[in-house]
């Protein structure tokens, strides 16, 4: 597999999208391409927060984050 | 705790703070000044210290939230997800490391493996689903809401990323889409869309591609 066939099947892999038979030979050419190989893949996973950032914050009840806070400080007191 | 609209310096290396290889912008809020990056809040997490979670969940929630509708469409079913999964950012802070990327990106990783889990747990399915081609029949480009929204919050980012993927045809922004925030694979959306498996692979690749480009040249153009 060539580097760019890989970068191609690299951002598939990062969201989920690469089949049962393309994970395989994915991980056949990561291995082959090593370092260069895992800096490309962290890079991907920038796409995640790039999607994530592209969508319009909604709002959240501080209840909720008071429950949160509440479960937080109950779990380290155990 | 307010959070500014970013501005046209991207915060990325600021705010990751750690040394790395050159990433895409996808740029996160612009900080107060004196206030914490995500990379030290993430430390004062994994020190265990529940301001730092107080603080990373002021300035995220919003986010985390908006990602967890647009995979499960119920409010309420969003508001216990959140609280789990800030729940988990805890829990799981010690598996964090800023050389595998950025705390935002962590967090939504796994906030978009539990919203994908929790919609199908929660065998709410077949309902989205069909919320779903409702919204894809009546929108098939409808990537992310209007920009008429009056909050400023992320306003920047996100007019930035949206301009990257609304270069982008219908048809492969709607691939996207299903994969993202559906969790779907090729084969699904090849049954879910009607179109050949081959062309599915290849409207990812290439929306993919293109997005991720668009991004690296904004980030150069930063």
């Amino acid at each position: 597999m060539s580097f760019e066939e890989f970068q191609n099947r690299a951002r598939l892999y990062v969201i989920g999208a690469l089949e049962p038979e393309e994970t395989e030979e994915f991980e056949i050419a990561r291995k082959e391409y090593a370092q260069q190989a895992e800096v490309f893949i962290s890079q991907c996973y920038d796409l995640h927060e790039a999607f994530a950032l592209s969508l319009r914050p909604e709002k959240t009840s501080d209840v909720l984050k008071q429950r949160l806070m509440l479960m937080v400080r109950d779990r380290q007191q155990k | 705790m307010a959070i500014e609209p970013s501005d046209k310096e991207g915060m990325s290396a600021a705010q990751n703070g750690a040394p790395s290889a050159p990433r895409m912008p996808a740029a996160a809020p612009e900080l107060e000044p004196g206030a914490p990056t995500d990379l030290e809040l993430m430390q004062s997490i994994q020190a265990e210290d529940p301001e730092a979670l107080s603080q990373l969940y002021d300035r995220y929630n919003g986010i985390i939230k908006a990602l967890i509708l647009r995979v499960i469409h119920n409010e309420a079913e969003a508001d216990d997800l959140l609280q789990e999964i800030f729940m988990e950012i805890w829990n799981q802070a010690k598996n964090f490391s800023a050389q595998k990327g950025k705390p935002l990106g962590w967090m939504v990783t796994l906030a978009r493996r539990r919203a994908i889990d929790g919609l199908r747990k929660k065998q709410a399915y077949a309902r989205a689903e069909e919320r779903l081609q409702t919204e894809t029949e009546q929108q098939p480009d409808a990537w992310v809401h209007n920009a008429t929204e009056e909050e400023i919050t992320f306003s920047d980012t996100r007019i930035l990323v949206r301009r990257v993927i609304n270069t982008l045809p219908p048809a492969q922004q709607q691939a996207i889409n299903l994969a993202f925030f559906r969790g779907m694979s090729q084969r699904e959306i090849a049954a879910k869309t009607n179109t050949p498996l081959g062309t599915v692979k290849t409207r990812l690749e290439l929306g993919l591609k293109k997005i991720y480009d668009g991004l690296k040249e904004l980030k150069d153009e930063l």
